[in-house]
């Protein structure tokens, strides 16, 4: 193209740049922002100005409580994701496409099926005189109805079904951009299959489990629906307490600086997250 | 060798073997629930005694459910309309606008995305009790929009920047006018992305529950508040029933899109 | 020979219908550098990495000091390999890649130390050992490879296209240091290339491979001065075939008949002709001089463009038949004004000109 071209091509370009993102802009700052901020300040302002709310939250064994339970059962679920994730990632990333596509359609299925169907199936999967119990008692594996829903077991299954998919995509991407030369060529130095998926396939791949490992542990955090219906009242999680101060107990004050603190975790795990994909994107480019 | 599908022996076995478990896994309650909705007892018994139709004899009986139905719809069309139109402007802008700050912008607009759900809802409830907006479809409209915006400009943004900007200077040096080049050229070429936005945003909206919770009234319910209300009192197999049809509403919706994306693939 | 120390035995190697070795059998004694030469797709690299074990083969065996080495997986071979594609761990360094393989065969950490320092003063890195592979060029990427692939003593080296990622000038460099290496360290090393001039310049002796067979073995020389079939003499070095009919041949000479019915004797046979059968005369474009010697045979061309190559000129001709003739004659041996486009005489000697089959 000549330079004559190319000069004259910005006064083609839509009047400026910027125009277009005001209307998202405008959505985003008027019902999300100011919301969020109103929502922060009724957590000093309420019931009376002050750190009050925030002191109570700390400072009382029932609060740290479901504190304790939220961090338990992100991790635990973050845990239970990344190592049933990462073999199926790992054979998705080199099967043949046939195959691959059947799996990747179950896992869109699942992910595309309505969250309250999915959580209703796993209620009535897992109940005292569920499919699971009676297989289970069937097959003489036990001989009384396990307590399967109400407590951590029933979260972490709902949960770690819910989590599967954004697990296993990206963790996809990143064990297909490992040559598989390089595995190869640890085989030939003389690495036994254990050793190559230790010091090199592991490593390599560390990027792709920490990125989403932290995204699956910060989506658990706040979490309502799932924990709300397969959780008992012991391992009530942050995201139901809020609710319930809020809907039951009209407690605006507590509930908002619950929020608050929930808000702030996160976004702070976020920015770690991104930053990891940051690095990795660096990386990824040598 | 650990990535040579065909070199692995017994390791590819096991590990196919697992694979196919947690694929069994991730369909079982699907699966399950559409084979319960079908089933005669009413405690959810399975295998099943014999197989009815009556518990969706029961659903479509029941105005409250069909009335759901229609509400969500309603309500994630409008959202679907409205965070297209929405995230393609703020996509064009973000792919091709060169102004200051526009990754910091980039992640704004994202923000509603990884941010706890129920956070934002009784944010937003309690500004829209403030509003009077709370309990009505516009304001049902525009707090989803909030969620599903992002859901929007990702694909679209993504389209944008695999499509090559000289192909709309083309069109634009054979005589097309900026806005006519867009529509005609740049549009189709992106339209798996705009196509993808547009499921994206509806499911976002159809299945979102925790805003729809607080927000709800008597008068106005979305299909999943009437659902968790459902949950809440007993697990009637008239559940399983609706769930089952929104498995198939899914269902056909990856049907389309798998046929889209092999129509412009060939 | 000394006592065969490799064996390649029988070698077929199918993927579905598509066999990508027929039949290959070699023996390499130990210390040889031996390069398989061939265009892609000719089984060379197929061979080569059911020496390593990425594949098994479909028949056939190789083996190891009498030993078969096919029920031995990778791990357990011990062999040294480069590839063509930059094989660094990139999540180690430079000194961490090439101590990997006396890791993983816990060898103490002392002689670990030692042995990569002395590793990358063969290939002369050491200043990079704390670097990461993104960070070198990808000649140094190749030199640490090496450096890899030779930290275990390995017997055998495999070298798949080591070079084909680098630029010109830099592949002659390293070939210099992987001759030097090898006379350093009296590997033994199979060396994949499609390049000619690379397996010329490397090799002890080179497998020519074709379709999945072995064409020719022999030394670089052998090959380009005695080539066993037309397809060795149009690989190796450049190469004029003209069309001929054969009229006789005695003691390995034959007496031919150009397409423009010049008859020429003396010209070396490759395999037997009937009388009057269809074949084709090679003749190196060098072989081509301007003047007439006692036992020259000659040619007449018509010259069509004339090029200057520094030590060489190079002359574009055509016989009357119409046939592309390439000339390469020294630059000394002429004035480049007698070259004018024009018709005139060249000749060759007789003995340098191949007849093959057509």
């Amino acid at each position: 193209m000549s330079v004559e071209t190319r000069q004259s091509l910005p006064t083609f370009r839509m009047p400026a740049g910027f125009n277009g993102l005001l209307p998202a802009l405008v959505l985003i700052v008027l019902f999300f922002v100011v919301p969020v901020m109103a929502l922060l300040l009724r957590s000093v302002t309420e019931p009376e100005p002050g750190l009050q709310n925030y002191a109570a939250l700390l400072g009382d064994g029932t609060y740290a409580r479901v504190f304790f339970n939220t961090f338990l059962v992100a991790s635990v679920v973050t845990i239970v994701t990344i190592l049933v994730a990462f073999p199926v990632a790992w054979m998705l990333a080199i099967m043949p496409s046939a195959l691959a596509s059947i799996v990747f359609g179950v896992i869109i299925l699942s992910m595309w099926t309505n969250l309250l169907t999915r959580t209703y199936a796993w209620m009535v999967l897992l109940q005292r005189t569920g499919v699971i119990n009676r297989t289970l008692m069937a097959a003489g594996i036990s001989d009384q109805p396990l307590p399967l829903i109400n407590n951590l077991t029933g979260i972490t299954i709902g949960m770690v079904y819910i989590m599967l998919p954004f697990m296993i995509l990206p963790l996809v991407g990143t064990l297909r951009a490992i040559d598989p030369m390089t595995l190869r060529a640890a085989a030939l130095c003389g690495a036994s299959p254990f050793q190559a998926f230790r010091r090199i396939l592991l490593p390599l791949s560390l990027p792709g489990i920490a990125a989403g490992g932290l995204m699956v542990f910060v989506m658990s955090l706040g979490y309502f629906v799932t924990p709300a219906l397969l959780g008992g009242t012991s391992n009530m999680m942050l995201a139901e307490m809020i609710a319930q101060m809020i809907q039951s107990l009209l407690n605006w004050g507590l509930g908002s600086a619950a929020a608050f603190i929930l808000l702030v975790v996160t976004m702070a795990l976020y920015a770690l997250q991104l930053r990891l994909v940051g690095a990795r994107r660096m990386s990824g480019g040598a | 060798m650990l990535l040579d599908y065909d070199r692995m022996g017994w390791l590819k076995i096991a590990l196919l073997g697992f694979t196919a478990l947690v694929a069994g896994f991730l369909l079982l309650p699907v699966v399950f629930i559409v084979l319960l909705s079908f089933g005669s007892s009413h405690w959810l018994a399975f295998p099943p005694p014999g197989w009815t139709l009556k518990w969706y004899q029961e659903l479509f009986a029941d105005p409250a459910w069909l009335d759901a139905a229609l509400t969500s719809a309603r309500i994630a069309t409008m959202t679907a309309i409205l965070s297209v139109v929405i995230g393609l402007l703020a996509s064009f802008a973000l792919v091709r606008g060169r102004f200051a700050g526009r990754e910091i912008l980039r992640g704004v607009l994202l923000t509603p995305m990884v941010l706890p759900v129920v956070v934002f809802a009784i944010a937003i409830y309690a500004f829209f009790l403030r509003l009077g907006l709370g309990g009505t479809t516009i304001g049902f409209v525009i707090a989803h929009t909030v969620l599903a915006l992002p859901f929007a400009i990702i694909p679209i943004a993504t389209a944008l920047e695999g499509f090559d900007k000289s192909i709309e200077d083309a069109a634009i040096v054979c005589g097309a006018s900026p806005l006519e080049a867009r529509l005609r050229i740049t549009l189709p070429s992106i339209r798996i992305g705009i196509f993808s936005a547009a499921i994206f945003s509806f499911l976002a909206s159809w299945d979102e529950v925790v805003v729809a919770i607080f927000m709800a009234s008597p008068s106005l319910q979305t299909l999943p508040v009437k659902i968790w209300g459902s949950l809440r009192s007993d697990l009637s197999p008239v559940i399983a029933a609706a769930s089952s049809l929104l498995v198939g509403l899914t269902l056909a919706l990856m049907v389309v899109t798998a046929l889209l994306q092999r129509k412009v693939r060939t | 020979m000394t006592q065969p120390f490799l064996s390649i035995r029988n070698l077929r190697k199918a993927f579905g219908s598509i066999t990508a070795v027929h039949d290959v059998t070699l023996e390499i004694p130990k210390g040889e550098f031996l390069t398989f030469l061939g265009p892609s797709g000719s089984g060379k690299s197929t061979t080569l990495y059911a020496i390593a074990g990425f594949q098994d083969p479909s028949s056939g065996d190789v083996e190891l000091e009498g030993k078969s080495l096919l029920a031995v997986p990778s791990h357990q071979r011990n062999i040294g390999m480069v590839f063509q594609r930059y094989t660094l761990f990139p999540h180690l360094t430079v000194a961490e890649n090439v101590a990997f393989p006396l890791r993983v065969r816990r060898r103490p950490e002392a002689e670990v130390k030692k042995k990569v320092a002395d590793m990358l003063a063969l290939v002369r890195l050491e200043s990079f050992a704390a670097r990461l592979p993104g960070a070198l060029s990808g000649g140094q990427q190749q030199r640490v490879a090496l450096a890899r692939a030779l930290a275990y003593d390995p017997p055998i080296l495999l070298m798949d296209e080591p070079l084909s990622a680098l630029d010109k000038k830099l592949r002659e460099e390293i070939q210099g240091e992987i001759r030097r290496i090898h006379r350093e360290t009296g590997v033994t090393i199979l060396y994949v290339t499609h390049d000619q001039e690379e397996a010329l310049h490397l090799s002890d002796r080179i497998a020519l491979f074709r379709d999945g067979r072995v064409e020719q073995t022999g030394s670089g020389e052998d090959l380009y001065l005695r080539p066993a079939t037309d397809f060795v003499a149009g690989f190796i070095g450049n190469s004029n075939f003209l069309a001929a009919e054969h009229l006789d041949t005695k003691d390995g000479t034959a007496t031919i008949r150009l397409a423009d019915g010049s008859v020429v004797s003396g010209v070396r046979a490759n395999g037997t002709f009937g009388k009057g059968q269809k074949a084709k005369l090679m003749i190196r474009p060098e072989a081509f001089g301007m003047e007439r010697s006692p036992a020259s045979a000659e040619l007449n061309v018509e010259i069509v463009d004339v090029a200057f190559y520094g030590e060489r000129r190079r002359i574009v001709a055509r016989t009357s038949g119409g046939e592309g003739v390439d000339i390469r004659p020294t630059s000394a041996a002429m004035q480049s004004q007698d070259l004018a486009p024009c018709s005139r005489q060249v000749f060759f000697d007789p003995t340098a000109a191949f007849l093959f089959p057509a």
